[in-house]
């Protein structure tokens, strides 16, 4: 509600600024206030803030919880493919490329909440695609655990004298993988090595299956085996050398798939994931998801053609 | 990539290996093909190097079992050279061959394989068997195409009518991406431009500054 007051300022402001200023409006100002009547949103009760407070907390809420997951999404069936279905395209699409830089890899999808323990762990192939582990073991000097390490094929073992080794050249070295007895365990810890070993992920701790009572069957289970851990929703590894048969995949691919299942049936009381969805890849191929069958959909095409040197 | 649309998009690509140059049936006779070739492109093996990588992939796709191997060296002046190895009897064309066969029995390391360093020049004719070389240096891709298709006798592959709609509709998809490119390049062009003019008058405002003080 305009006062009088204003009105009145209204009026002298009208008379002074005539010349300068035309204003187009007809009336006159003074005739028609509700032009300088400005108007606010009241506050309104305290029942209503409230309600206005809960509403702002529905929509924050909403936009978290939006994602809380890794994004996923379920191919449907005609976008996947039977094994030597893919396994036809991918070799196609490496064909001339020397063997030793090219590999098919795995990419196993995972729908897991992103605040979650990741799964990790080892995995022996049946048919390793590469064999370069050169392990180490931490023992005590002249211990059994030493005679099963040099009987193994450990490439350094000891603990005072691996400790040196580490400490005298860490950015070369010899091994990489590291195994610990548990009887050596407060040496290690004594030894202070984690900042050398731990961005190489090589810290042998009991939460990476590195810390062992018998040295002898943990080489056994490591060599040929590889590490593999779930990043960002996905378990991503080279499966086999682009040269193996469909036969050989298959077993690698169904020992990977199977051995993940396993894990997160153990973490299940902790977590809830579940595996959306398996890839078959090659270093310069396309993506394919797998439908879980083995056969072309060709009938011409049997696994013989594909086991071929490429 | 987890945007079904895309992963869509992706997967109608793989129409590309399906179909395009080489995209074709070998007779049975035939055993296996060898391509010897340098590293890089200058002195006369770029039309080799196209040859594999628009057509080999497509000539692969359609015939799993043939073994194809690229030997590639680093010396350029060496010869570029297509042996494409026949038998003399053809036998039936839904198994592979007794020599591919024989040869994937091998262990890994000692299958023939392609490689980047000569390890595998093209190996002399077995027992049976006869070789027809195609001299790839200095001929374009094109011509080495037509030439393979005339000696080995093979049967071109047309696409069903379903896929070529396919084609078509990435076709048009390939075009509206031009559009839709040119639009977005003009838009962050503009951006950039603006951002330029702003920096160098902030640049002047602070020379002015600067000597004034």
């Amino acid at each position: 509600m305009a006062s009088t007051s204003q009105c009145i300022a209204s009026l002298a402001r009208l008379s002074l600024s005539t010349s300068i200023r035309p204003t187009n409006a007809t009336i006159p100002r003074f005739l028609a206030p509700s032009i300088v009547q400005t108007r606010w949103k009241s506050a309104g009760t305290m029942a209503m803030r409230a309600r206005e407070r809960e509403k702002e907390k529905m929509k924050r809420a909403k936009k978290q919880s939006r994602f809380k997951e890794y994004k996923y999404a379920t191919p449907s069936q005609e976008e996947r493919h039977s094994l030597c279905d893919a396994m036809r395209y991918l070799r196609a699409a490496e064909v001339g490329r020397p063997p030793s830089s090219v590999t098919y890899e795995l990419a196993l999808k995972i729908r897991t909440p992103k605040s979650s323990p990741v799964l990790r762990n080892r995995i022996r192939l049946p048919y390793p695609v590469k064999n370069d582990t050169q392990i180490a073991v931490i023992c005590k000097e002249g211990s059994g655990a030493m005679h099963d390490a040099r009987a193994g094929g450990a490439v350094a073992f000891g603990e005072d004298s691996l400790f040196e080794i580490i400490r005298a050249n860490p950015n070369k070295l010899p091994f990489n993988r590291l195994i610990c007895h548990v009887d050596s365990e407060p040496a290690l810890k004594k030894a202070n090595l984690g900042r050398i070993l731990g961005p190489k992920g090589l810290m042998p701790s009991i939460k990476t299956n590195t810390i062992t009572r018998s040295v002898k069957t943990l080489m056994h289970e490591m060599v040929g085996a590889e590490n593999y851990r779930e990043r960002v929703g996905a378990i991503r590894m080279p499966i086999g050398n682009i040269q193996f048969t469909p036969n050989q995949l298959a077993a690698n691919v169904k020992a990977l798939v199977t051995m993940v299942k396993e894990n997160i049936a153990n973490m299940e009381d902790r977590v809830k994931k579940d595996l959306v969805e398996v890839v078959l890849t090659s270093t310069n191929g396309p993506g394919f998801s797998l439908n879980g069958f083995f056969n072309s959909t060709d009938e011409k095409v049997q696994p013989a053609h594909l086991s071929t040197a490429m | 990539m987890v945007n079904p649309g895309k992963r869509m998009h992706k997967l109608q690509a793989l129409l590309a290996i399906r179909h395009g140059p080489g995209s074709a049936i070998l007779p049975p006779e035939i055993t296996r093909i060898h391509m010897d070739f340098a590293m890089k492109w200058n002195d006369g093996h770029l039309g080799a190097r196209k040859f594999w990588k628009n057509c080999l992939r497509n000539l692969k796709y359609w015939n799993p079992a043939i073994p194809m191997i690229v030997n590639r060296t680093t010396d350029q002046s060496s010869p570029a050279k297509m042996s494409i190895y026949f038998r003399q009897a053809a036998l039936d064309s839904n198994t592979p061959s007794a020599l591919a066969t024989k040869l994937s029995q091998l262990p890994l390391a000692q299958q023939p394989h392609s490689s980047t360093s000569n390890e595998h020049p093209a190996p002399e004719p077995e027992e049976g068997e006869r070789v027809v070389t195609i001299d790839m240096k200095n001929v374009h891709s094109d011509d080495i195409l037509n030439e393979f298709m005339s000696k080995t006798g093979a049967t071109l592959v047309e696409p069903t009518p379903d896929e070529k709609v396919e084609m078509r509709q990435l076709e048009e998809l390939n075009e509206k991406a031009a559009v839709d490119r040119a639009i977005m390049k003009k838009y962050i062009d503009d951006k950039k431009r603006e951002e330029r003019m702003l920096a160098l008058a902030r640049q002047e405002a602070d020379a002015i500054k600067m000597a004034n003080d």
